[in-house]
């Protein structure tokens, strides 16, 4: 069912739980391996459980039961000191964007090595790096409120890939994005997963998942219902109906 | 050394924003600053010269003055002064003639001595200064001199027994009434340190979350929050240490002018540390404010 692993899974979930103190429960009893440099799509309908496996995976919110290891590391027994650490490893977006409104697309991307007092001498070169590979040359000086949606997303990328992720994890990335653009970005997570990248996308764009067949872990209920290589949108039997 | 510079750079741009972009709030903090540090140097300054007071009421308070009638002979005047000196509880006893006493008033700041001359006689008495070892056999004496013939009736001495009891008393009273305030104040002031800096952390709600997401580490993000309590303090401090600092000789001037008789001082060593003290506070009052204000936010 799962991808082959050659190595240790980058990612791995055993019977991971979590209810909010609300008593609501978002996830039941998941289990799930992602290997290096797969790509996955995590689908399901609003409140299946997507957007928490995702705040799991960064920690920003700790599972209730179960044992969830990113880069081999025991989350649950991460020390908060080392947090920032972990972020620094996986690359994030988000439906919003997440964008500094009041500083331009250079400043955007150079906050993140700012605050993580990354190298600071490469700074300006990193940041030209990776505004090349999400292809906003020439766009450095603009502010968000003058790009397009895409333009924004691409920012957002950019500035995720600025630490050389090792995991980039997307969350309904293309959400507020027209087909066309949607693409684009589709695209661009292609070639970040080329260069070698594990990249976990939670989307319900049904059209997307459905051309590319990639793996597709689908959540319902809080728990995985379906896990396939080069998997659709829906389960075989549904899309027959 | 660069990283450093990147961290101190962040966090001092980031806090001066913060500072503006509230500026109200911020404008508050530093006023309610400087009002505890006026109040807290005033009162340093205030006991510091009821304690010099005390003391040198103290040292005034060993000794009484035993006015001698005018038709007391000098010979009967020295023998009441060697019986004086005889008593065991008496350390010292000086002889004032008529004139020196003339010329110690005369020495008075505040008098013109050529109101002195219009009098034509001379009204002071003679008097023996006398010195005890221990202040509470004062009284006693007091009683003793008072029945001798020698000693003038009106007054008999200059016994005041409750003076440096009401000064201790008024220093008591100052003392906690305005340590009560201080301590009102500050904890007022820290309150609205902490609003201020929730306020900036408000407005940077987004900046945090995108900083927190990309792995920045919580001191990095805590710190342009502290410096901004910090930067309050210092400006609340620097406002009332200067007008501390240059309000206090001409303040102790014009009181001299009122209160004659009270031995005031401008101390210059004791203002130094008054105003060193009243920084340290305003550091205080502002890194506690800005800890407070930022200790709960990041936790999740």
């Amino acid at each position: 069912m799962a991808a082959l692993t050659p190595d240790a899974p980058q990612i791995s979930l055993r019977g991971v739980s979590k209810t909010y103190p609300n008593g609501t429960v978002a996830l039941r009893e998941v289990t799930l391996e992602i290997p290096k440099q797969d790509f996955v799509f995590l689908v399901g309908p609003s409140g299946a459980g997507k957007s928490t496996l995702v705040r799991l995976l960064i920690r920003e919110e700790k599972a209730t039961s179960g044992i969830i290891r990113v880069e081999g590391q025991d989350l649950s027994r991460l020390k908060r000191r080392h947090l920032p650490f972990l972020r620094r490893k996986i690359g994030m977006v988000f439906q919003d964007f997440k964008l500094l409104p009041n500083l331009s697309v250079f400043q955007n991307v150079a906050f993140a090595l700012r605050v993580t007092e990354g190298a600071l001498r490469h700074l300006k070169p990193k940041v030209e790096e990776v505004l090349s590979i999400v292809g906003l040359e020439g766009k450095e000086d603009k502010f968000p409120d003058e790009l397009s949606g895409g333009e924004q997303q691409r920012v957002a990328i950019a500035r995720a890939l600025v630490h050389d992720p090792r995991i980039f994890l997307a969350d309904e990335p293309t959400g507020n994005l027209d087909p066309a653009t949607s693409w684009e970005i589709i695209q661009l997570l292609l070639q970040i997963n080329a260069r070698g990248t594990t990249v976990l996308m939670a989307t319900h764009n049904r059209e997307i998942v459905d051309v590319m067949r990639r793996r597709v872990v689908a959540i319902e209920g809080g728990q995985i219902v379906r896990d396939e290589d080069a998997g659709g949108y829906h389960a075989p039997a549904l899309e027959s109906r | 050394m660069h990283r450093l510079w990147n961290r101190v750079d962040f966090a001092f741009g980031s806090a001066w924003q913060n500072f503006w972009r509230n500026a109200a709030v911020s404008i508050a903090s530093v006023l309610i600053v400087w009002v505890v540090l006026l109040a807290l140097g005033s009162l340093l300054l205030v006991l510091h010269s009821l304690d010099r007071i005390v003391a040198l009421e103290k040292t005034k308070a060993s000794a009484i003055s035993v006015y001698l009638a005018d038709t007391t002979p000098l010979s009967s005047a020295m023998d009441f002064k060697l019986h004086l000196e005889a008593d065991p509880r008496v350390s010292n006893v000086t002889y004032v003639s008529k004139d020196q006493a003339m010329a110690r008033f005369r020495d008075l700041p505040a008098l013109d001595p050529s109101v002195i001359d219009t009098l034509g006689t001379n009204p002071l008495p003679a008097s023996l200064d006398v010195t005890v070892k221990d202040i509470r056999d004062l009284g006693a004496i007091d009683q003793e001199v008072r029945n001798s013939p020698l000693v003038d009736k009106s007054p008999a001495t200059n016994y005041e027994p409750n003076v440096i009891d009401k000064i201790i008393l008024l220093a008591r009273v100052a003392g906690i009434a305005g340590l009560a305030l201080i301590v009102g104040l500050t904890g007022l002031s820290v309150f609205i340190i902490m609003l201020t800096i929730r306020t900036a952390i408000y407005l940077r709600r987004k900046e945090i979350e995108v900083m927190k997401l990309v792995g920045a580490t919580d001191w990095f993000v805590r710190w342009p929050f502290i410096v901004e309590g910090l930067l309050v303090g210092v400006l609340g401090a620097v406002v009332a240490v200067l007008i501390v600092g240059f309000g206090y000789r001409p303040a102790v001037m014009n009181l001299q002018s009122v209160l004659i008789f009270v031995p005031l001082a401008f101390d210059p060593n004791y203002l130094r540390i008054v105003l060193a003290a009243m920084l340290a506070f305003g550091l205080l009052l502002g890194s506690v404010g800005s800890y407070l204000g930022v200790r709960r936010f990041l936790k999740q």
